[in-house]
């Protein structure tokens, strides 16, 4: 399994002055699942496509550092042979659809004939994949008459197929309904149990918060902190970063109740379920 | 998703038979009348057109085609009839204006060339799906990102159609003037196709990132996921095609011969 | 910064994908043209779009992919036709890369130019096709007006195809030429192939 190194990453978009990327460093374990969070404009989206390649390779630009996944320099490659071990989904479920395909199992394999795999491979993997996404019952609708959640999962199931080590994914429940939301995260969590390392950019913090192992906070460019989700979140000068924490994290502050092991406040439903039911404060039921 | 394209979706044996024979049969349709240089051979693969569609159930659909044409061919007979260099064959006096023979004849070639044209390309068009007809040029060579390019078009004007729709409606409830002298109309053009790019180039550029992260850009030789069928009927007809194409060959160089 | 050649077969993806679109563009362009009551035909829009953005190979293979797609879906007489739209594709192509696309004035007279290629190209196919008739009202009564006068043939076409040509072509022209000024050069820098990345390190 791939394990993710960047060393003093640095990156100018073409025609613009200012550096999106500020000099970034950080490793990241085969198999481990990172929340980045963080304000608008922080560079999030940019630290993503850069772990493929499509920064520096599609947008040209000025880069520095390096990013290395499994000791492989990633700017130096294709992106077409980065995205063996590295795949990524975007925010919007429909321009991710090739268009070129009729039905979303041949949408699902256009990835695999790429890789030029032989055929019963392509099935077992476009099979496999949509059972893990849950749109099996969908594979011979055509892809643009699928809802935003379906199509979101498409995408995933397209990325999964090709098998990659670490999978991205870019604010991908960002243009959906609660519905669709809830579909992708559910998906996700999936892919998780599978051993993928997963790196997920999200605003939905009750979530990032229950699924991450740790939690990247990024501000201008920088890491500001990285860490697990009960440290993060428990960071009392959060709103200087732009970011909330989880609603159970906050009710948690206001009532001064921690989590009495780690010493920080409790992210998710079922740790601020134990730790207001320890302090016994007043029969609050949650 | 409403499709674009003229396909008509039905099990027949023309259906059935491969996109290159059908693009042969159209060479071979069209070559053979300018080869032997005469009407009887123009009107023989019409009818074997007709006939053809018929068997592939779809000979209806050519009526909006040859409608369209028609109009622009009826024209034709009256103007070349009327008009045309060297007319001097008087065969049809309706008040002061006469119809010439040899302008008649002329359009009558015309008429059937194009109508030949129509039928012979209807049989590819009407039956076989585009994206079928893509694949089989990659099998044969045709660059994977040239035969993506054309698949996608079927489907991404659909949507690019939609969207210019939603604006459109958009625009007209902010006021703006589609109706009236031609000047409104032309101002009106521009701020209804300024979005409709704007959106399309951005969805171009999140689409193209989409498509190079799944290996697009690869230099490895594709693979199929579809299974490649060829059946006996394909053989017969091509076989048949070139069969009756040498023939015509031969008696053109006998004509010439003479 | 090295230029690549405008002939160079190397395209890059985003070049590609905007294929789709370009065709796209022509589509809803006749569509617009249709719905107003233009007396334009507005196809070309997209092909002399796309050849402005990135060159005259991706000009013609719009012009091309343009003229099958047609044929799949309207009428199959476009694939004869669909020489002209290559090279009209080629002819914006060339035109904007040695720069002559610049201004209003210089968009005319690229349309000028555009149209010429155009009726070079089609005259030939209409006097094949229908005797020199184009199909379109004007025209074609112009060329009944010569052919009465026994102007020669190509003549009498040739004018049919130019009368209707020039306004169309010079139109498209001018508002392929709006529509590229207001593109911010985030979008148009993508098509040029002869980017490099700067290293920072």
């Amino acid at each position: 399994m791939a394990k993710i190194v960047v060393e003093h990453l640095k990156y100018r978009y073409p025609l613009t002055e200012e550096l999106v990327l500020k000099d970034i460093s950080f490793t990241i374990e085969p198999g481990e699942f990172i929340g980045i969070i963080g304000e608008n404009n922080a560079g999030k989206s940019t630290l993503c496509q850069a772990l493929v390649g499509i920064i520096p390779n599609f947008y040209k630009g000025a880069y520095g550092g390096k990013i290395l996944i499994d000791e492989i320099e990633v700017a130096k490659q294709n992106v077409s042979d980065i995205c063996r071990k590295v795949g990524i989904v975007f925010q919007n479920p429909f321009n991710q659809v090739t268009g070129s395909k009729l039905t979303v199992y041949e949408e699902i394999g256009f990835g695999l004939e790429n890789m030029g795999l032989p055929r019963n491979e392509m099935i077992e993997r476009i099979d496999y994949s949509l059972r893990l996404l849950d749109i099996y019952k969908y594979k011979d609708r055509n892809p643009f008459d699928l809802s935003g959640g379906q199509m979101q999962r498409m995408a995933i199931a397209s990325i999964i197929a090709m098998r990659p080590e670490v999978i991205i994914l870019d604010e991908p429940t960002s243009q959906l309904d609660p519905q669709g939301s809830d579909e992708v995260f559910r998906a996700v969590q999936s892919l998780s149990h599978e051993g993928i390392t997963i790196i997920m950019v999200e605003h939905k913090m009750e979530k990032i918060a229950a699924y991450s192992d740790r939690i990247m906070l990024l501000q201008d460019g920088q890491i500001a902190a990285f860490d697990t989700p009960q440290k993060i979140f428990s960071m009392d000068d959060l709103d200087r970063y732009g970011v909330n924490a989880p609603a159970f994290t906050r009710i948690c502050k206001s009532l001064n109740i921690k989590d009495e092991k780690t010493g920080c406040y409790p992210v998710t439903l079922k740790e601020a379920e134990d730790a207001l039911s320890l302090s016994g404060k007043g029969g609050l039921r949650v | 998703m409403k499709s674009i394209s003229l396909y008509q979706d039905k099990n027949t044996p023309v259906h059935k038979l491969d996109p290159l024979s059908k693009i042969l049969y159209i060479v071979v349709a069209n070559l053979i009348p300018v080869l032997l240089g005469n009407r009887i051979a123009t009107m023989a693969f019409i009818l074997i057109s007709i006939v053809i569609l018929t068997i592939g159930r779809v000979l209806k659909r050519t009526a909006p085609m040859l409608g369209f044409s028609g109009l622009v061919l009826i024209t034709v007979v009256i103007i070349q009839g009327i008009f045309r260099q060297g007319n001097a064959t008087p065969v049809l006096t309706l008040g002061s204006v006469v119809f010439y023979k040899e302008g008649l004849l002329f359009a009558l070639n015309i008429t059937l060339n194009v109508i030949n044209i129509l039928m012979s390309f209807s049989i590819l068009v009407l039956t076989t799906k585009p994206s079928d007809m893509v694949e089989t040029f990659v099998r044969l060579g045709l660059s994977p990102k040239i035969g993506y390019v054309m698949s996608s078009v079927f489907q991404i004007i659909p949507q690019m159609t939609e969207t210019m729709a939603t604006i459109t409606d958009a625009q007209r409830s902010r006021g703006m003037e589609t109706e009236g002298k031609l000047i409104t109309r032309l101002k009106a053009f521009f701020p209804l196709i300024s979005p409709v790019v704007m959106n399309s180039l951005i969805t171009t550029r999140e689409r193209a990132i989409a498509l190079e992260v799944r290996g697009f850009d690869s230099t490895q030789k594709k693979s199929f996921l579809s299974e490649l069928k060829k059946t006996r009927s394909d053989q017969i007809f091509k076989a048949a095609l070139i069969l009756v194409f040498i023939l015509s060959l031969v008696g053109r160089v006998l004509m010439w011969l003479k | 910064m090295k230029k690549n050649s405008m002939w160079s077969l190397k395209l890059n993806t985003a070049s590609l994908v905007l294929i789709p679109a370009a065709v796209g563009i022509n589509y809803i362009g006749k569509l617009f043209a249709g719905a107003l009551k233009l007396p334009l035909w507005l196809d070309s829009i997209g092909t002399i779009l796309a050849a402005c953005l990135a060159g005259p190979v991706v000009g013609a293979l719009c012009g091309a992919i343009n003229n099958i797609i047609y044929g799949f879906t309207l009428d199959p007489v476009s694939f004869i036709y669909a020489v002209s739209s290559v090279c009209i594709g080629v002819a914006a192509g060339i035109l904007a890369y040695k720069g002559k696309i610049k201004g209003v004035v210089s968009a005319i007279l690229s349309g000028l130019v555009i149209a010429l290629v155009s009726t070079l190209i089609s005259t030939p196919i209409n006097i094949g096709m229908y005797g020199g008739q184009t199909g379109n009202l004007w025209g074609d009564a112009l060329f009944t007006w010569c052919t009465a006068s026994h102007l020669p043939i190509w003549l009498a076409s040739g004018l049919d195809e130019l009368v209707v040509d020039i306004p169309d072509k010079v139109a498209a022209t001018l508002i392929a030429f709006g529509i590229f000024k207001a593109l911010p050069k985030k979008l148009t820098i993508l098509y040029k192939n002869d980017q490099e990345v700067e290293s920072l390190d």
